[in-house]
């Protein structure tokens, strides 16, 4: 069984700070999508559960400085091959035109079984490639895995929904989207790192996927990317302590804080 | 055990630059940093001396993330409620090749980390080295992780506490003598009003050294670095000094007292604190230097104690990186020879001796034993600011003779027995 972990790598958003309402993003360090790794890990466990298996991850990029740690990580953690797709043209992207390359790229490595994503960035959340992905390659698609079995016509997958757990069966090659809950990715040795270096990876072009940089330009604009501001109330409470209290606790209903 | 050709233990610059050293040559070197990143847990004042080290590494400097050249230096000796400042405004400190860069570490280490792995070394963070493997009096490769990984070399870059070499024999326990608590604030100001507040060209930057009261008479002082959109402003203060020291004092509220000074406040005026930190820097000179190398390993940067102050130049970065030079370089040689022992890798501290390391800190060996004169720290800036003040000052009695003036305050605060002594004590420096 052939699996492709599609991994994102994205700012440290920890160590973002806030200056004139806009975040301050020189100098800040990248780090690999946590659910990512999720997703990474359980490719890992297939794979050993089923034994005959390799576990490509596949990442794309506007420069190869800023996958080169996350794709270090992922091969440290286990996964056999790496493919990078690398190309100024993706700095403008989104997430429509990540999952063209990715789709792209998918079709030119060829022989795969099931692709993995997290159920979402960590920077941004869409939730989308996963889905888009599965819709341009027009295979099945199962989001928020918290199970995944090889097994039946396929694979079984357990879903976890807010109320409830469905589980669903799905023929290869299948598209799936983990949730956090299906695992606890390792963390891998030193040794293991400094191997990581050494598996086979590809680097790719949007050319070298037949792709045109307008095919993957973003259909929309940032006409803003303000926080949002805190603005305090101002109220002074004038008199002792009983009428300040009094003061207090009116500001207070007043705004619906206490005693709704 | 797993084994590589190299581990280095901490990714700092005197790691890093070893690291480089050795990838350059195509070496197998494993750096392995306990911080998020290379940086996160160092500490600068703020300055770089280049001079030294401009020919280490040539192809580097081109694109290092210096901050700016130091083009004025400031000095101020501060009495009791009286100030005095020297400023050196050279032009060829102004002139390409500058001599001296403030820095920051955060972006300098992280910089150098790219680098190394640029070369191939590979920079492993987020992880700890527990320990340094032992076999009888040779480092055979470090435990990490519950993983024991064999190497080589193992060079020691693990900074200025020596938490792990001492722990295994290889130099001493630290101690408060010989180390000062170095702690600053990073205050965010437009690039803009820092040339104006510093009377500076645009790119070109100040360093402004403050001894005395800024310590309350302590050993060590206060600084001031103009970076290129923030000030560091800190205090370094000998550890000994702060523990005799009868009457208390925490150290932070030296920093706020250090802000809130008349001729301070509107330099700092407006500015963002955006980072806080502190780190102990050695101060024992050449006499603390431990064993620099053993079979199978090597000792660099502060965890070998290389660092030097002489009260107007500050200096350990230059020394960190020129050790990881010279020790690339040995471990580049035994690697060759195949022969990894003591005697295979003693031409690092030859290197070491012949050049500026080990010679400029064998010059500066009496600074450490001068500077414990607490004197140095009070005595001193008041007599120079007092006396001035008496020559500045017209009050409403008939003025003095300025040179019995002079005469009277040289002979009351300089030409006595404890001064002369003291001061030809100096010479020695």
């Amino acid at each position: 069984m052939d699996i492709v972990v599609s991994v994102k790598t994205n700012l440290d958003l920890q160590m973002i700070r806030i200056k004139n309402r806009e975040p301050v993003l020189e100098a800040i360090p990248y780090k690999t999508g946590d659910l990512d790794k999720n997703a990474v890990e359980a490719a890992l466990q297939l794979r050993d559960a089923v034994g005959e298996s390799k576990v490509i991850v596949l990442t794309v990029a506007e420069s190869n400085r800023k996958v080169r740690e996350t794709i270090k990580e992922v091969l440290a953690m286990g996964a056999d091959e790496a493919v990078l797709i690398v190309d100024p043209a993706l700095e403008s992207t989104d997430q429509a035109g990540v999952a063209r390359t990715l789709a792209a790229a998918l079709q030119k490595i060829g022989s795969y079984d099931l692709v993995l994503f997290g159920e979402g960035s960590s920077d941004d959340y869409s939730g989308q490639v996963g889905p888009r992905v599965a819709e341009l390659l027009g295979v099945p698609q199962i989001g928020y895995a918290r199970q995944i079995t090889a097994g039946g016509a396929g694979v079984l997958v357990e879903r976890s929904m807010d109320e409830y757990i469905e589980t669903l069966e799905a023929p290869l090659p299948a598209v799936l989207t983990v949730v956090s809950e299906i695992n606890e990715p390792r963390i891998p040795s030193l040794m293991n790192i400094m191997k990581a270096g050494k598996k086979p990876t590809e680097e790719w072009s949007l050319a070298d996927l037949g792709l045109d940089p307008a095919a993957v330009a973003s259909s929309c604009e940032t006409l803003s990317n303000l926080a949002e501001e805190q603005d305090r109330k101002h109220i002074m409470l004038e008199g002792g302590a009983a009428e300040q209290a009094a003061g207090l606790v009116n500001a207070l209903l007043k705004e619906g804080i206490v005693g709704r | 055990m797993e084994k590589v050709d190299c581990i280095i233990v901490g990714g700092g610059l005197a790691g890093l630059s070893a690291a480089y050293g050795l990838a350059s040559e195509g070496l197998e070197v494993m750096v392995v940093e306990r911080g998020d990143y290379s940086g996160a847990k160092n500490v600068t004042g703020g300055r770089l001396y280049l001079s030294p080290i401009r020919d280490i590494y040539p192809e580097l400097w081109e694109s290092a993330p210096f901050e700016r050249p130091v083009t004025r230096e400031l000095v101020t000796l501060m009495g009791d409620g009286a100030s005095t400042t020297i400023e050196l405004a050279s032009d060829r400190f102004a002139t390409a090749p500058h001599q001296s860069y403030t820095v920051l570490r955060a972006r300098l280490d992280q910089w150098l980390a790219d680098q190394v792995m640029e070369k191939g070394g590979m920079v492993i963070t987020k992880n700890r080295v527990d320990e340094i493997l032992m076999e009888g009096d040779k480092v055979i490769g470090i435990r990490a992780g519950g993983d024991d990984i064999g190497a080589d070399v193992t060079i020691i870059a693990e900074g200025v506490l020596g938490l792990l070499s001492s722990k295994v024999g290889l130099r001493e326990q630290p101690t408060a003598r010989d180390h000062a608590l170095g702690y600053k604030e990073i205050l965010e100001l437009p690039s803009s009003v820092i040339q104006d507040r510093w009377h500076l060209n645009e790119g070109e930057g100040a360093a402004h050294l403050f001894m005395g009261e800024v310590t309350k008479g302590m050993m060590g002082g206060g600084f001031l670095y103009t970076n290129k959109d923030s000030i560091s402003l800190g205090i370094v203060v000998g550890m000994e000094a702060m523990r005799e020291r009868t009457e208390k004092v925490e150290s932070h509220t030296l920093l706020d007292a250090f802000k809130e000074l008349p001729h301070i406040r509107p330099l700092v005026e407006g500015g963002t604190l955006v980072e806080y930190s502190a780190h102990a820097i050695p101060e024992g000179g050449i006499a603390k230097v431990p064993k620099l190398f053993g079979d199978g390993y090597l000792m660099v940067g502060d965890a070998a104690g290389l660092a030097l102050n002489a009260l107007l130049t500050v200096r350990g970065m230059d020394f960190a990186i020129a050790s990881g030079f010279y020790a690339a370089r040995a471990v580049a040689d035994a690697k060759n020879r195949g022969d990894c022992s003591a005697a295979g890798l003693a031409q690092y501290e030859q290197s070491l001796r012949s050049s500026f390391v080990l010679k400029d800190l064998e010059t500066a060996k009496e600074i450490p034993h001068i500077m414990e004169n607490p004197r140095l720290f009070t005595h001193y800036p008041q007599a120079v600011s007092g006396l001035l003040e008496k020559l500045y000052t017209i009050g409403p009695h008939p003025s003095q003779k300025l040179s019995s003036t002079v005469i009277g305050g040289v002979r009351k605060d300089f030409m006595n027995a404890r001064t002369l002594k003291e001061l030809l004590a100096m010479r020695k420096i």
